[in-house]
């Protein structure tokens, strides 16, 4: 862009010449991501291992903005500090850095508003964004645009930039999103329709005169708004004219749009290309998150330009690991796609990391799991512990065996287990003790007052039905809407259903099923409007399943879908076989080819085969027409076992096992392993081996199957190995070929068994 | 011959049968009024000397439609038949069934759909007989929009919008036809998706007086589109292409009456209200698969219920996959859609009207002129006829059998035939039915004259309309006025009645859907 304009004739030209200003309100006015944020701001959580102000600094100066300044309110001394310390900071870096510290009575973005007009620091039009925006977005276009329009239209006060997207997007919020009403010549924001996910929003009301005025408009329910305005001089006045305007969208722009005396435009900007969105809450965190690790904010990716100065090393699958080398990755752990782990971490044997961001010198015991979850630096994490759709703070520890389900927020300094099981949604905070509320500084002392009194929270303990562990020294957090107010304002965006939209891990079954039941019957004229829930409820279920849920990593959700759609098809093919009376072999090669289609492991045939055959075998009779009846089956189909490809007797065994377990079949498993074993199908080494394998014994919690018949059927196969023993002397077979068909130790076969059973279970959920 | 044996052979498979509808015409009055016991119907007004059913009926004929179902009142039937069957050319089979009704008691074409449903065996076409398509938009075009989503995500009714002249509105100029006349058609307001062309909302008149300062709208509409057009200014044509099983639907809404203000919008909130889709969807969408295809469907190994959650499923992980900001709406709908089509045409594509009111009829009736250039019978013994003295310019008509005296002038006029136009007479921007005499030294300015209308020597009509029959006395001068006969011999007490109801309904009717359902109550 050339720095001068030839025309000087033009008095607005010559804007050009002036430096582009920013206003970043660094606070969020809301506590959506609480405990984390008792001891920091929001804007100074990470996010892929960088505070989300780096991000947006480093958003503006992507877009030339040439001075910024941040209005700090809550902790505001760390937020001048984290900006001192900033690269931008520096004298060189061409961008003026002035922190504002705005009065602790600020409490919402019209307050900060009004602090800004009586400053007087905004000589021009200026971008206002918030302080957790990450953005590729060519601002200046932007703001060209704008300017461009203010030449011809003086009324064209604010532009609004919205980001086009579906409206099933992950990063558009459920709970606080809105529809935009513009006319699509000049893209004039003519209404705005804010929509919340509840109080469920069923009728959006359009004014009739910007109908009557427009003869063709666009109603935009597909767009997110990234919260990043173009705004001119004036605009702080207005918010000063109109002293209640507290929120930007809801209060401001609804203001002067509805306003017949105003007469201001407010124009909005669709952004076709470049990435945009804002970090409101824990589940645009997750969101957010990972668009940056798949790289829709490039430039600004882990492994170029990353706000923190990490250097990263882009590993195909969008893995991200340190170049210099400083992680320690053991030989036997796991990383999938979609995941960062931060310099000088370490991860031990055995652990699996999914989709999950880990901070620097973290330290991730072994056989832990990790899906879906954000850790900050400094977090140990000890051995065999699972967190899943969970952020985890800083300084944590979390103890040997532990389980963090989804959704759950770990405050700074926490410490659970060992044995730990936090229920979803948990939030946990450290026990404030050693006097650190004096040590926290005078910043905290009005957040103090806002957190519950420590005695309310003690009271809170006893109803905690997670299990802390007993080196613990958490306090949890109080879930459901506050007590005290009853009747909570429901029309405010913060009421707690609504804030259960914006939480990380939820996927509202219960309230989407609530508001399809209440659709009421069918007056031709007054409709009832819960009317798509059954769209919306589609939707939602797909952003909460769409996290994959497996603990094995590298099974892309698509391999999911084949392996379940290759089940429903192998089941009916197998009953089909049945019923009509194929050979064997016939049946064989259909799954055969079944297989090579859904690209599915052998393992998933066997379980199929199986479960299709004990299924077959009809329940009821006599015990010698049982036994009967269970031979004819076994003796007709139990060939097709060891045809569909290869022979793993033990894996039949714990096949047949799981099946049995879960099915009203469970009385029959001896005789049926019997029959096995009459047709040759498993040996009696078979038996031993599936015996002492530890999964056989239910020593893995298969979810969804009862561990009891689990050992109820170990106990079956217990007795027949002791009658193996009696007839010791009875004569020895070879089963050769099983053992050329078992080839790798049996050890890791089970694992894999245990691994892919538990998947099937979420699976099916 | 060959046509006999198609029509035989054809029969069996008609994919549809079209639905014309000849009301009264209240809105036209007092050029549909009777003229004494000698029906005007609406079908038969000329436009450009050419009645105006015939736009409609070639229209079909181009298109392929055979079948036709010609629903009239019952006093115009054997006029109307007349006019049908002395056309030799057309291969319709047109069957004109008549309805007793009078033109004050309403009965809409729901209630004639309902009443002659056993006739309607298969998909249809519903259509006005004052529709004049614009030569662009092919009533094939918007048939093929009905076959092509019926069969690929289960539409159930296409329908057909156009845009109104934006000029029509913003210029009142010295020409445009008085207010006394009726106000001109106001557009409806309507949603509609302009990528897979989905009408979702129409705005009716109740809904405004529901709530007159907003425009609701469901968010379940706006979820399943979101990103849709909200339109003012373009009007219903009255042709729908619909679905068979749609009757069925109808039947089931008994209280509804007018189609497009009552049925339609019914009709298109199916689509995305599930309530309304459960109870509806099974008549709207029956299962027309034959026991063959069922059987064959239950042998294949992805037929089975699950899989329709298991396709949802797989769907959303496609989507997943390709998540991205810049994606834009994703539509699944696993489904029937029974959505409803829109065919919007523009204006710019070409001039399309619905002849249902005054300023309409004269407009359209210009438009043609602006159209042609000097129309004059060809023949020589019509042609005769006219004098060479006379000054007929070139954006004017004149039928065949017109005499014109010396010295006449004629500009941009539609002239019909059978008239006679004396010496001095002066025609400007008029429009005159057939059997006209004009006396000498008369003035027409502006003016619509009904069929048979006699005007004395030196009579001034500037801005007028007159009912068929209607005679002005020598040296008379009116402005803006609507002259009828009543007014002039009151012949009858009845034709009072009728007038009277008739000011009523310019007063109070502004809307072009309530002409239309006048209309189409006059059936």
């Amino acid at each position: 862009m050339p720095p001068k304009q030839s025309n000087p004739k033009d008095p607005l030209i010559s804007d050009d010449d002036e430096v582009l200003q920013a206003v970043i309100l660094s606070d969020s006015f809301n506590k959506r991501f609480r405990p984390l944020t008792r001891r920091k701001p929001r804007c100074l959580l990470p996010i892929c291992n960088a505070p989300l102000l780096d991000w947006t600094l480093e958003s503006l100066a992507l877009a030339g903005v040439q001075e910024i300044f941040v209005i700090c309110r809550s902790y505001a001394t760390q937020v001048k500090a984290a900006l001192s310390k900033s690269k931008w900071s520096a004298p060189n870096s061409g961008i003026k850095i002035t922190p504002i510290m705005t009065a602790k009575e600020t409490f919402s973005p019209g307050d900060a508003m009004r602090d800004i007009y009586t400053r007087g620091l905004l000589t021009s039009d200026f971008v206002l964004v918030y302080g957790d925006l990450v953005s590729n977005i060519r601002i200046d276009d932007v703001v060209r645009v704008h300017k461009e329009r203010r030449k011809v239209n003086k009324d064209a006060i604010m532009t609004m930039v919205v980001k086009e997207a579906g409206i099933g997007h992950r990063t558009r919020s459920r709970g606080e999103s809105s529809v935009f009403v513009l006319d699509p010549e000049t893209s004039e924001c003519l209404h705005y329709e804010p929509v919340m996910g509840y109080p469920r929003k069923s009728v959006a009301r359009i004014p009739r005169e910007v109908v009557a005025a427009h003869p063709r408009i666009e109603i935009r329910n597909d767009l997110i708004d990234c919260q990043i305005d173009v705004c001119s001089v004036e605009v702080p006045s207005l918010f000063t004219d109109n002293f209640d305007y507290g929120d930007i969208r809801r209060d401001f722009v609804h203001g002067i749009l509805t306003s017949d005396l105003l007469m201001k435009n407010i124009h909005c900007y669709i952004a076709k290309e470049g990435y945009a969105a804002r970090v409101q809450d824990t589940r645009s965190y997750d969101s957010v998150s990972k668009d940056i690790l798949s790289r829709w904010t490039f430039p600004m990716v882990p492994d170029n330009n990353h706000p923190a100065d990490h250097a990263y090393e882009h590993i195909r699958g969008n893995k991200y690991i340190p170049k210099d080398n400083s992680v320690v990755l053991a030989r036997t752990c796991k990383i999938g796609p979609k995941s960062l782990i931060g310099p000088a971490s370490n991860c031990s044997e055995d652990t699996t990391i999914t989709s999950s961001v880990i901070g620097a010198n973290c330290v991730i015991g072994p056989r832990s799991t990790i899906s879906n979850a954000y850790i900050f630096d400094n977090t140990v994490i000890g051995a065999d512990c699972v967190i899943d759709r969970s952020i985890v703070g800083s300084n944590v520890q979390v103890k040997d065996g532990s389980r963090i389900e989804r959704g759950c927020l770990v405050g700074d300094g926490v410490v659970v287990g060992p044995g730990a099981v936090l229920t979803p949604f948990e939030r946990l905070m450290k026990k404030d003790d050693e006097g650190e509320d004096a040590a926290g500084g005078d910043n905290e002392e009005e957040e103090e007052e806002e957190d519950s009194d420590e005695e309310d929270l003690e009271e809170y303990q006893k109803n905690v039905k997670s299990i802390l562990g007993k080196d613990s020294n958490a306090l949890v957090w109080p879930r459901g809407p506050p007590e005290d107010e009853d009747e909570e304002d429901e029309e405010n965006v913060e009421n707690f259903t609504n804030q259960r939209f914006m939480r990380l891990g939820d996927d509202l079954s219960d309230l989407d099923s609530d508001s399809s039941a209440d659709s009421s019957t069918d007056n031709s004229d007054s409709d009832s409007d819960s009317d798509t829930e059954s769209v919306t409820s589609v939707a939602t279920s797909t952003s909460a399943s769409h996290v994959p849920t497996t603990p094995t990593i590298a099974v892309p959700s698509s391999a999911a879908v084949a392996e379940y759609e290759f089940r429903v098809e192998a089941k009916q093919s197998l009953e089909r076989a049945f019923a009509e009376g194929h050979s064997v072999d016939n049946a064989a090669v259909e799954l055969k080819t079944l297989r090579m289609a859904s690209n599915v492991p052998l393992s998933r045939v066997r379980e199929a085969v199986v479960g299709a055959i004990v299924e077959r075998i009809k329940i009821g009779g006599e015990v010698a027409e049982q036994r009967k009846e269970i031979a004819t089956v076994i003796s007709r189909w139990g060939e097709l076992i060891n045809k569909i490809g290869g022979v793993d007797a033990v894996e039949t065994i714990t096949a047949l096992q799981f099946h049995c377990a879960g099915s009203d079949r469970l009385p029959l498993f001896g005789q049926i392993l019997a029959a096995l074993y009459q047709e040759d199908i498993v040996e009696e080494e078979d038996i031993r081996a599936w015996h002492a394998l530890p999964a056989s014994k239910g020593a893995e919690v298969v979810p969804g199957l009862d561990a009891d018949n689990i050992k109820k059927c170990w106990a079956v196969g217990e007795r027949m190995i002791q009658q193996f023993d009696e007839q010791e002397s009875s004569e020895e077979e070879d089963g050769g070929e099983t053992d050329e068909g078992e080839g790798t130790t049996e050890g890791e076969g089970t694992t894999e068994e245990g691994t892919t059973e538990d998947e099937s279970e979420e699976d099916s959920d | 011959m060959d046509l006999g044996v198609n029509a035989e052979g054809n029969s069996a498979i008609r994919e549809f049968i079209a639905v014309v509808l000849a009301g009264f015409g209240n809105e036209l009055q007092p050029l549909t009024s009777d003229n004494g016991d000698e029906p005007c119907p609406k079908a038969l007004i000329p436009v450009a000397n050419t009645p105006v059913i015939d736009y409609t009926l070639s229209w079909l004929e181009k298109s392929g439609v055979k079948d036709v179902l010609l629903i009239c009142p019952a006093t115009h039937r054997p006029a109307l038949s007349h006019h049908i069957h002395s056309s030799t050319s057309t291969t319709l089979v047109i069957d004109v069934v008549p309805f007793d009704e009078s033109p004050d008691s309403s009965i809409g074409p729901c209630t004639l759909l309902r009443h002659f449903a056993s006739r309607i065996t298969n998909d249809f076409i519903l259509l006005p007989c004052d529709f004049i398509p614009p030569p662009t938009l092919s009533l094939s075009s918007i048939l093929d929009k009905f076959r092509t989503e019926t069969v690929s995500d289960g539409a159930i009714a296409t329908t057909c919008w156009f845009e109104l002249n934006r000029l029509a509105d913003a210029g009142k100029d010295k020409t445009s036809p008085p207010e006394e006349w009726g106000s001109a058609v106001s557009p409806a307001t309507i949603v509609y998706h302009e990528p897979s062309g989905t009408l979702l909302h129409i705005d009716t008149p109740d809904d405004v007086d529901q709530d007159g300062e907003d425009l609701k709208l469901k968010m379940s509409l706006l979820n399943l589109y979101p990103r849709t057009v909200l339109a003012s200014r373009y009007q219903d044509s009255h042709v729908y292409v619909c679905k068979h099983s749609v009757i069925e639907a109808l039947q089931q809404k008994e209280h509804f009456d007018s189609f497009k203000e009552d049925f339609l919008p019914w009709l298109c909130k199916v689509q995305y209200s599930s309530s309304k889709r459960k109870k509806y969807e099974r008549v709207l969408n029956p299962i027309t698969n034959s026991p063959g295809q069922s059987i064959a469907l239950r042998h294949s190994t992805l037929a089975s219920a699950s899989n329709i959650a298991l396709k949802s499923k797989s769907a959303h992980y496609a989507r997943e996959a390709t998540i991205s900001p810049s994606d834009s709406d994703t539509e699944e709908t696993p489904l029937a859609s029974l959505r409803v089509g829109a065919v919007i045409h523009p204006y710019s594509a070409g001039f399309a009207v619905r002849v249902n009111t005054l300023p309409a009829f004269l407009e359209v009736n210009r438009h043609f002129l602006s159209q042609t250039s000097y129309s004059l019978p060809t023949d020589p013994a019509n042609r005769s006829l006219i004098d060479q003295k006379a000054q007929i310019s070139a954006d004017s008509m004149v039928a065949a059998s017109t005499k014109v005296e010396e010295r006449v002038s004629i500009k941009k006029s539609v002239i019909g035939k059978h008239c006679v136009i004396s010496r001095m007479a002066r025609i400007v921007g008029c429009v005159i039915l057939d059997h006209c005499v004009i006396a000498e030294g008369a003035k027409l300015d502006g003016s619509i004259l009904g069929k048979g209308t006699k005007v004395g020597p030196k009579a001034e009509l500037i801005r007028c309309v007159t009912q068929s029959g209607y005679e002005v006395a020598a040296g008379e001068s009116f402005k803006n006025e609507k002259l009828e006969v009543s007014d002039w011999a009151a012949t009858s007490a009845s034709e009072t009645d009728d007038n009277d109801e008739d000011g009523e309904t310019e007063g109070t009717e502004t809307t072009e859907g309530d002409e239309d359902e006048d209309e189409d109550e006059d059936n």
